[in-house]
């Protein structure tokens, strides 16, 4: 199952430390075919309305910097209960912070996936 | 902590761990099941404390250091009962203390090891003196953690058969004295390929899962491709290690395009690209290119995955570089000489250089004892005859494919390329030359009427009504039938006599203008009968030749065309309530029951859903609605959001919470909502009565069905509790218990 992570604006801003173990994780879950995709997204970008076939585009900043989600990860898991260790392993590095988990629903998941 | 088990978590944990711990433990102890053992005493002290204190801040190592624990024990309990034992002394020497670090400790001491550890773990599991079952289970078990249950649901066998596969092979590696390490010299090489190939075996057997199947045999991919994954981290100089893993990838990344919409395998150049995992092929790519960065002679496994990328990389089925693919098969069968890769390389050579070319080389390997009962040899002979428009030979080839395999879904195609081949080849003498009558069989039954005119419709049809077994309910269905085809054609007429023609005049008659499951029944019916008949040699078996199963629309609720949907949003003259409730149906899909009983505490107008009571149930809309619902609310703050126009009369007041506490209007009912819908589309709908509100509803789903949404998106969204009720607008994945 695929599950993607995304994290909000943490609290602290990360030293070189923190950046050179992120690295190597990072690496590990790569080669061990666990994370598929991640990145570092902007605070702002834009912000694109559809309304009765008009679609209008606008500049950020979402509400709050601290709503913001500044990060995403997906990640190939067994269960949710991996993801949510794979996830561990991630906040041990970075301190505090807050993240959502949701499974990522592919053309394979009948209706009973992330139920198994 | 969450909701989550601790009987989940730890799973997980033991998932993700296993092949680490118990690759340390069987370094300690030299066996793999004592190790075994022990690292599942660890598993059980986990289940027993987690729930009660929580899961450690570091289950995996929690679970190592209590598991290296209880090894040291029974170590130092060994070496007092056995001081003799060399090399048990040997390794409490060298690790005396493992058991007292605490657990950051041995996370440490074991981290620049243990990678070889669970390499030689590997090497072990694989080992030649092994049955291949037995490796693949015992690989499954310690290197994939995964639990003798689960084995024996993704290879279809009994529980007990894996675990005693798993006993059986602890005890011959102990017999057998398996050293704990990857060889070296010659050896190395004939071990990996051993490795490798327990890996692909384990890929392609989730691979062969189809439809229905129990959930863990297509994860048997996933895990084959984590295994390599694991193994080509620790061999990275490995280039068929790699070579295996970007074949994989490559395979894997097919995997939502090779089968249709009842589960039928779907050749490679039908498949629908844009479903292929771009993610996967990237991967594939990667692994491949570290294939040949390791470099030496080109093996197996890369020279296969350098075939699959070559369809990778073909956007569309013609731009695939099939004389690049032939070059390939032919480096392949030098180091891959069987008959099945010769077969490939046929097919190869065919799309590259014409059907004639493919052809002369299949017709080399007719012969070989390998290929015997391998259905694709005469599937891809009689493709490459029908090609070269030999359609008489073409089809003799396809139905002894589809004699051959086991698959029903590739039977039926096979059944379907052997129809096709079987019109082109009688089209020009397509007469109809029914063959007479069989004579009576023995088994005839004596009552069945005079011996020389033969059995009359009248008296089969009786003796067919009155089989034992039938229920009540198929009697008055085939009574039905065969009642209207005695009057149209007579009682007394012989069955012998009866011709598919006159059979199929009645039916134009009787059900020509019949929806299609009314005409389907009754040629059912017809068919059941004919077959009966004909066994027992009264008259031919092919009455129903002639007539055509009839299209039946799959779900009785058509969607309504976009087109109308627009005119109908454009109507200026509807009414607010009427307006809002309508497209509140279209965006969220919902049951209008469901929209109704929404009152005006239940919405949540920033967040664009609100809450069906109840039903636990968020209904969301989208932009039209939302424009709309503020107007529509104005300034109520509580009560039904869709109101009737006129307030109840005295005597049919109803329930205090289908009351408005601001106008005194009582919620808006279903039957008003669905009359007033239908009105006003009646000149919208090409039938004339007008639309229902369930047909809006299921109109969106399958509008975005269309657009290319899966079927748990639907369901997420409009509420379907099954994904069956769905069938009709999506493809859904079908539950075991419908597949045949």
């Amino acid at each position: 199952m695929r599950f993607l992570m995304t994290t909000k604006g943490g609290s602290r801003t990360p030293d070189a430390a923190m950046m050179a173990e992120m690295g190597a994780f990072i690496e590990e879950m790569t080669r061990a075919g666990v994370l598929l995709a991640t990145g570092g997204l902007e605070p702002g970008g834009l912000r694109m309305v559809s309304s009765g076939g008009e679609i209008t585009v606008t500049d950020g900043p979402f509400t709050e910097a601290k709503e913001a989600i500044v990060s995403f990860a997906l990640i190939e898991a067994r269960s949710r209960e991996e993801a949510v260790e794979l996830a561990r392993r991630f906040w041990k590095i970075v301190g505090d912070g807050e993240s959502a988990i949701q499974q990522v629903f592919g053309p394979e998941d009948g209706p009973d996936a992330g139920s198994r | 902590m969450t909701s989550l088990d601790a009987h989940r978590v730890v799973d997980a944990v033991w998932k993700m761990e296993s092949a680490r711990i118990v690759a340390g433990l069987v370094r300690m102890v030299g066996d793999v099941g004592l190790a075994e053992e022990l690292a599942q005493d660890a598993v059980l002290a986990a289940l027993e404390q987690w729930p009660e204190a929580g899961v450690p801040d570091n289950p995996g190592a929690w679970l190592m250091a209590v598991a290296k624990r209880r090894a040291v024990d029974h170590l130092r309990r060994e070496e007092r009962r056995d001081r003799g034992q060399e090399l048990l002394a040997h390794d409490l020497a060298t690790r005396p203390d493992d058991g007292e670090r605490d657990v950051d400790d041995v996370v440490d001491a074991l981290d620049g090891e243990v990678g070889d550890d669970v390499l030689r773990l590997m090497f072990v599991s694989c080992h030649p003196v092994l049955s291949t079952e037995a490796r693949v289970a015992l690989t499954l078990r310690l290197i994939g953690g995964l639990r003798t249950d689960e084995i024996a649901r993704a290879f279809l066998v009994s529980e007990s058969a894996v675990a005693q596969r798993i006993v059986r092979a602890k005890r011959a590696l102990a017999d057998a004295q398996v050293p704990f390490e990857v060889p070296s010299g010659p050896e190395r090489a004939a071990r990996l390929s051993s490795v490798l190939e327990v890996i692909y075996l384990v890929f392609n057997e989730g691979y062969a899962a189809t439809a229905g199947d129990d959930l863990m045999r297509p994860s048997l991919c996933l895990e084959a491709l984590r295994l390599g994954r694991v193994l080509a981290e620790l061999t990275p100089d490995e280039a068929e290690v790699h070579g295996l893993v970007a074949l994989m990838e490559l395979q894997q990344s097919r995997s939502a395009a090779r089968t249709g919409p009842s589960g039928e395998p779907v050749v490679l150049h039908e498949q629908n690209r844009g479903r292929w995992d771009p993610l996967l092929i990237r991967r594939g790519f990667a692994a491949l290119l570290r294939a040949r960065q390791a470099g030496g002679p080109l093996g197996p496994y890369v020279l296969q995955a350098a075939i699959a990328a070559c369809h990778a990389r073909a956007a569309t089925p013609e731009e695939t570089d099939w004389p690049q693919i032939a070059a390939l098969y032919e480096a392949l069968v030098r180091v891959l000489p069987t008959p099945v890769v010769q077969l490939n390389r046929a097919v190869a050579l065919a799309m590259a250089y014409g059907p004639r070319a493919g052809l002369t080389l299949v017709d080399t390997l007719t012969g070989e004892p390998a290929l015997k009962g391998y259905h694709l040899l005469p599937a891809v002979r009689g493709d490459l005859l029908a090609r070269l428009g030999r359609h008489g030979e073409a089809r003799a080839e396809f139905e002894r494919a589809a004699s051959l395999t086991r698959n029903t879904a590739e039977r039926a195609v096979l059944l379907r390329r052997a129809a096709t081949c079987a019109g082109e080849e009688v089209e020009p003498a397509a007469t109809e030359t029914r063959p007479e009558a069989k004579p009576e069989t023995a088994e005839a039954e004596p009552a069945a009427g005079p011996a020389d005119g033969g059995v009359t419709l009248g008296k089969a049809m009786r003796l067919f009504l009155a089989r034992p077994g039938l229920s009540a309910g198929t009697v008055r269905s085939y009574d039905q039938t065969l009642a209207r085809l005695c009057r149209h054609l007579g009682e007394d007429v012989p069955l012998r006599d009866v011709t598919s023609h006159r059979i199929a005049e009645v039916f134009a008659t009787a059900w020509g203008t019949a929806a299609g499951a009314t005409w389907n029944r009754h040629r059912a019916a017809l068919r059941s009968f004919a077959t009966w008949a004909a066994e027992r040699g009264w008259g031919p078996a092919d009455l129903a030749a002639p007539l055509d199963r009839r299209p039946e629309p799959r779900d009785r609720t058509r969607p309504i065309d976009r087109s109308r949907l627009e005119i109908l949003w454009e109507r200026p003259d509807i009414p607010l309530r009427e307006r809002t409730l309508w497209l509140l149906l279209y965006e969220s899909a919902a049951p209008a029951e469901w929209a109704l009983s929404l009152d005006v505490e239940d919405l949540d107008l920033p967040g664009m859903r609100g809450e069906v009571k109840g039903r636990r149930h968020w209904l969301r809309w989208q932009s039209g609605t939302a424009a709309l619902l503020p107007v529509l609310v104005g300034d109520r703050r509580r009560g039904p959001l869709f109101l009737a126009d006129r307030r109840p009369g005295p005597g049919r007041m109803p329930a205090a919470t289908d009351l408005c506490p601001h106008t005194g209007r009582g919620r808006l009912s279903y039957e008003r909502a669905e009359y007033l819908f239908k009105r006003a589309t009646g000149d919208l709908d090409p039938e004339g009565g007008g639309y229902t509100l369930h047909r809006l509803r299921h109109s969106r789903l399958a509008h975005l069905a269309e657009d290319g949404w899966s079927a748990p998106m639907l369901m997420s969204l409009s509420g379907h509790a099954s994904a069956r009720t769905l069938h009709g607008f999506v493809r859904v994945p079908r539950p075991a218990d419908t597949v045949a």
